[in-house]
This record gives structure tokens, sequence and C-alpha cells, in this order.
């Protein structure tokens, strides 16, 4: 009797702090574009004073002119494409030297459902991606059946 | 050995008379208890996600054992941070209790033990949800787009711990607690079912909980 209420106790204690309220599994994934040596492309090679916005935004704020080898920018869930611009500046500070670049990407949204407390996460499929005249000498791949983790970059950029 | 001889003697008229006490038998009724679950409407008028009704009912078997079911309707609406669901329909729960309480003379209170299956058949509808896309360059909205699954059921298996008070002739308040656990779901393709009516709220590790407050009334059949 006393085991039973005891047990019961415990029970509900236990169920006060279930881990499903916090949401901790992978949610929507970024797109991940990582920069190597157009020269010699097994090499990672910087992007010097790099910013990048969507068409229409503001410059996203962790790339404000920063030197950096890979980055992590969203895809806009409510459109089935994202344009974004990138500037970079390889020599010098000076708006003369500033290079610019754009990269489109297309893709096909679907809705996945995770859990209770991260509810649905999109995923993208079809992804096709066009590159404009600019710094960026080639990209690869150029198709992505689907993108739906961050384990590993998914675009790599020639420069 | 003279004090043990005495102590032997000085018991035997001791004895007589409490066997001719112990002729008195208390009876007590035998019957089919029926009764509603009070906690369930007053939750609905304080809680609009809520809506539920339940009979309960149980028949004494042996001085100890009462065969008991419940059935009811529940309606539940559950907001999470990205989706809004609700889930609603009917269930049974049948089962068991022990009464563990040595009552005073013809009383019948009980503090008991329980055990139940329970089998619900639900529908559930997800309202809306929102993606969770973890960021605010590109937020998302809400997306309104009624999705109904019928159809789904639900398997479990409780334990119950509980009281119950005979405060008039035959008419008894009961409380009691019980610990669920799933045996099956039937889920809804990319979602999940986040309530079951008669189970409550499913919790991560197919787990759950409920509390009932009932008032029933017991017709007795005869007396034992």
């Amino acid at each position: 009797m006393k085991k039973i209420g005891f047990l019961l106790v415990f029970v509900l204690l236990m169920a006060s702090c279930e881990k499903d309220d916090i949401c901790i599994e992978p949610i929507t994934p970024n797109l991940i574009l990582r920069f190597y040596d157009n020269a010699s492309q097994t090499d990672i090679k910087a992007v010097e004073r790099l910013s990048v916005w969507a068409d229409g935004k503001d410059t996203l704020s962790a790339y404000i002119s920063i030197t950096t080898d890979s980055i992590v920018i969203p895809l806009n869930t409510e459109a089935s494409q994202t344009i974004y611009n990138f500037k970079m500046n390889n020599v010098d500070g000076n708006l003369a030297n500033n290079q610019t670049d754009q990269l489109t990407i297309s893709y096909d949204v679907e809705a996945v459902y995770v859990s209770r407390s991260c509810g649905f996460k999109a995923i993208f499929n079809n992804v096709t991606i066009t590159s404009g005249s600019g710094w960026m000498q080639s990209f690869t791949p150029s198709t992505i059946t689907t993108i739906n983790n961050e384990s590993s970059a998914h675009v790599q950029i020639f420069h | 050995m003279v004090l043990v001889c005495t102590s032997i003697y000085a018991q035997k008229p001791a004895e007589n008379k409490a066997t001719k006490k112990d002729t008195t038998v208390y009876k007590t009724s035998y019957g089919l208890r029926l009764g509603v679950d009070i906690s369930k409407p007053i939750k609905a008028m304080f809680d609009d996600t809520f809506k539920g009704f339940e009979i309960v009912g149980d028949y004494r078997l042996t001085r100890t054992f009462y065969l008991a079911a419940e059935i009811g309707y529940e309606e539940e609406t559950t907001q999470e941070d990205f989706t809004n669901s609700i889930s609603k329909g009917n269930y049974i729960r049948i089962g068991g209790n022990f009464n563990m309480y040595k009552n005073w003379l013809d009383m019948t209170n009980e503090i008991f033990f329980g055990f139940r299956y329970g089998l619900s058949i639900f529908d559930q509808t997800l309202n809306s949800y929102e993606l969770n896309v973890g960021n605010t360059y590109f937020p998302s909205t809400t997306i309104t787009n009624s999705q109904t699954v019928s159809g789904l059921n639900a398997h479990w298996t409780e334990l119950i711990l509980g009281i119950k008070v005979e405060t008039l002739p035959n008419l008894y308040l009961s409380a009691s607690m019980s610990y669920k656990i799933m045996i099956s779901l039937k889920e809804p393709d990319n979602f999940k079912t986040l309530f079951a009516p008669g189970f409550n709220r499913i919790f991560l590790n197919n787990a759950g909980f409920g509390f009932n407050y009932t008032i029933s009334y017991t017709i007795p059949f005869n007396k034992k």
C-alpha cells in the first residue's frame, strides 16, 4: 500500500520534468557554403571582407565584412527561391575593389513533423543553384536532391 | 510452571465469550454502483480547450473485489509552440478495484488499488502549424490548413490508487489517480497523437496520468 503510494509520487515527479518540453532535435536546416581555392580545388580558401544579404533584405548580422571559409545561411521557407548577394574585397577596404556575385537557390519546401516541442521543420527538395557572373569562378553541385541536415557543407564554391 | 497453568485456565472462559460475540456478522450491501466524474464538467467550465463527460460504474463481486468500468467522451485542444491540434473521441476502461481498507462494523469505505485496460477511438485535427525555421531573417508564418485524421485508436493499461467514502447511505464520493502506459497507438502520418481521450496527454515515453473525482450511488441487490 505504502510502496504503491511512493511509486505513484515518484512517477509524478518524473513526469514533471519530461524532456519533450524542450526542443532538442534538429529543425529546419540552413544552407552551408564552403569556399575553396580555384587553383587548387582541394584546399580551403577564406573569403576576405565578405558581406552576405538576401535580395531586398538587410545584410545578415553574422556576415558583415568578415573573413571566413564557410557560411551558414537560411533559406526562405515562404518562397520557392532565395537570392543571395555576396560582396567581398580581397585587396583592401576601398569600395573600388569590392567584388560581388549572386546565387539563386530554387527548391520545393516540404514540412516534416519533428516532435511536440519542435513542431514541424522544413526540408528543401529538388534544389537547383545558379550563380551570377562575379568573383565565384565555379561551384558544385548545382543540383541537390534534398537538403535535410546540417552535417556537412552543401555547396563548394571555388574562387 | 504454575504461572503458565494459571494463565491457560484463566483464558478459557474468556475464549468462550469471544466466540459468542463473533457470531454477529455485519452485513454489507452488494450491488451495482453508478456515477459520474464531476471534475470533467467543472474543468470544462474554466478551461475552454477541454470538454468531457464520463460515466463510472462498478459491481461488487466479493468482500474486497469490485469489477469496474468507465466510459466517456473527451475533446481537448492542444496548443504547442508550433502546432495547434484537437483530439476528440470516445473511450472505455475496464478492470477491477481491490479494497485494501478494513472497515469498522458495516461501513463500506474504501482505499483501493485498481487496474484497467483502456481503449479509445478518436479523431485528431491539426488546425494550424508554423514551420520551426530557427531564424528571424526569414520568419515563418502560421499555416492554417486544417487536416483531420479519423479512426485513430489507442490501447493502454493503467494502475489506480484511490479512496471512496460513503457520505450518505449508498452515496459515495471518490477521488483517484492513475498512471497509464500505452500499449499501442495509431498515429497520423507526418504528425503525432498528442492527446488521446481517456488517456490524456501522451508523454514522450508513452506514459500518461489521470485524475478522477466521482459521485456515485449504489443500487443494492442484496446483503451478505
